[in-house]
């Protein structure tokens, strides 16, 4: 067996080892001999039986989808635009989302289960729709970010001119919201994210070699028969598609899009397939975790998970930071 | 010889400044061509043109055809181009750290169906155009690690992989030490493909191309033997410094001096220091 394949092996393994022990931590006690028991056949407890089923395998599921999902659409977009320091967030997608969601907060507050997340989404879209359009003008890719940036603010200054004169209820929830919880993610929510990440997965799968060709530059892409804009297009909108989804779902997580596949990277290597592996699994591993810390970190709370994820990313980012510093 | 490219009435111009000027010239299968000129005489924008790699150019501004096998360039796709044209490129942008195999398998691109992985056979080629450019072993090495001479060797080696039937290279010796220079230039002739290059220094052009091709202006001043493109006449008028021809006695090549005039330097009148 290649080191590569052992990595893979060990990462998976990881993977399955965080879902079912991730499964049992949590308020109400599930073993495993127990969860063995649910799984296989029927529970003897019927509270263990509704915890496990509508509650803890939901929930870690969301949880193993997203981290996979926010991770890829980092990793592809920094492929795509040969930056670093893409991040599905950088392009206004959480603003977008945030202005959407509080917009059918205030306009819409009977209908909030389907209406929230359909607004969240088509907010994310539209930013995204924006920074392209801005991105197309300027011609120029190292400016796509700082349009992302400025389209970002842009939105979150309006969302806060609504939130500021809202009801304070609605407002409330907005805010929370943005911070990012995995408490009320159902089980359709996993079906939905999990299909839009099927569809983005094979079809960056099929492009690997066209989105590796990019690593070198739009002019030797080209010369290998690539058409640049056209790919570089439609991967972002791909990314913006997922993050929108699971943004609608999980409100705001932050920085593990930017943080995962700097790590994946790392440990196998920087070409578009090999990417997408390491980002899903390592991004599953990282999320299943930290919304176990979330739930369970404190007795009678839960944190929110941006909040959680802000925090650890910025510290990797500032480490990062010092560490190329101490190369070059 | 067989006829493989033919360039004719090739323009392209921006507002009314002509970037190409009616080029017209044939390239036959197994030639090493060098285009040579001053700066912004159009060199690269000719290389462009000729592999329709004009994506980033004014197309309405475009007019002439490029034929490849007496059929016209634009009705080939950009995939069946690929496997015709391989390019090197002057600049790189890599900023992530591939390896030496991970730019060569670009190469395999053209050839690959999507979702397709490298198989045994591509790994084999990737081995041996890596032996014919001189790089045994480094297939694991990080690409940026690499001296500049070695990665110009990886992206030839690329274009190797890429089995396509011309080589473009738009200069190939830029940053390069003497002895690197020389390098490359007898690996590219060596490889026996046909080669259009750009090339700056004009020695080197003589020296390592049958043919050259002159532009001035987005106008193609001369086509022929490196003897009958590098005359004094011609180079003067091009390059506005006095030159002299002379065929090196070792090597026998046409080479070329220039040296400055004793007070004039070229087009910008002699600055007058203040505080003299």
């Amino acid at each position: 067996m290649t080191k590569l394949a052992i990595i893979y092996c060990a990462l998976s393994a990881l993977v399955i080892f965080s879902i079912t022990t991730a499964i049992t931590i949590g308020p109400t006690n599930i073993n495993t001999s127990e969860l063995i028991n649910c799984l296989l056949s029927t529970c003897d407890n019927a509270i263990t039986n509704t915890v496990l089923w509508q509650v803890r395998i939901p929930r870690v599921l969301v949880a193993l989808v997203a981290g996979m999902g926010l991770a890829i659409a980092g990793g592809i977009l920094q492929n795509t635009t040969r930056n670093p320091l893409a991040d599905p967030y950088l392009f206004g997608i959480v603003s977008g989302a945030g202005l959407g969601a509080t917009i059918a907060n205030i306009t819409l507050a009977d209908n909030l289960s389907i209406a929230l997340p359909l607004a969240a989404f088509l907010g994310a879209l539209f930013s995204v729709i924006i920074v392209v359009f801005i991105a197309n003008i300027l011609q120029r890719l190292e400016q796509l970010l700082l349009a992302g940036v400025a389209v970002s603010f842009m939105l979150a200054a309006i969302t806060q001119f609504i939130l500021y004169f809202g009801e304070p209820f609605a407002t409330n929830r907005v805010i929370f919201w943005l911070m990012g919880s995995l408490a009320r993610v159902d089980i359709n929510n996993f079906y939905v994210i999990a299909s839009v990440l099927i569809v983005v997965v094979i079809i960056a799968v099929g492009l690997h070699r066209h989105i590796d060709a990019l690593l070198l530059g739009d002019d030797s892409a080209s010369s290998l028969g690539v058409n640049v804009e056209q790919l570089r297009l439609l991967m972002m909108g791909l990314c913006a598609a997922l993050t929108a989804t699971i943004v609608a779902y999980c409100g705001g997580i932050g920085f593990v899009g930017l943080m995962i596949p700097h790590i994946a990277r790392q440990i196998v290597g920087v070409t578009t397939l090999r990417l997408i592996t390491g980002s899903a699994l390592i991004g599953a591993i990282f999320l299943i975790w930290v919304d176990v810390i979330a739930r369970s970190a404190m007795a009678n709370a839960e944190i929110p998970i941006g909040i959680i994820t802000s925090a650890l990313g910025s510290i990797f980012f500032l480490f990062i930071m010092y560490r190329s510093r101490a190369i070059t | 010889m067989s006829t493989l490219i033919n360039v004719s009435q090739l323009s392209w111009q921006i507002d009314s400044k002509f970037i190409l000027n009616k080029v017209s010239f044939e390239v036959c299968k197994g030639e090493v061509i060098g285009i040579i000129g001053p700066n912004g005489a159009g060199k690269t924008s000719l290389l462009r043109c000729l592999t329709n790699q004009t994506n980033l150019l004014n197309k309405q501004q475009l007019s002439g055809n490029v034929f490849l096998k007496n059929r016209n360039l634009t009705t080939y796709s950009s995939k069946e181009i690929a496997k015709h044209f391989a390019i090197v490129m002057q600049k790189n942008e890599n900023i992530f750290s591939l390896s030496v195999s991970d730019v060569m398998a670009m190469g395999l691109l053209p050839h690959k169906t999507l979702f397709s992985l490298n198989n045994d056979h591509d790994k084999a080629q990737i081995i041996l155009a890596l032996n014919k450019v001189g790089l045994e072993g480094a297939l694991h090495f990080r690409f940026n690690a690499l001296s500049g001479g070695e990665q110009q060797r990886v992206l030839i080696a690329r274009a190797l992989v890429q089995a396509s039937q011309v080589l473009i290279l738009d200069e190939p010796t830029n940053h390069l030490d003497v002895y690197y220079q020389h390098q490359i230039l007898q690996l590219v002739k060596a490889l026996n493909l046909t080669v259009i290059m750009t090339v700056h220094d004009l020695n080197l052009a003589s020296l390592y191309c049958q043919r050259l091709l002159l532009l001035h202006n987005g106008q193609l001043l001369a086509d022929g033997t490196p003897n009958q493109v590098l005359t004094s006449n011609q180079l003067q008028s091009v390059f506005n410094l006095p030159c002299r021809q002379s065929i090196d006695s070792i090597n026998g090549a046409t080479t070329v001096t220039f040296y400055l005039p004793e007070r004039k330097s070229r087009k910008t009148k002699n600055r007058v220091v203040k505080g003299d």
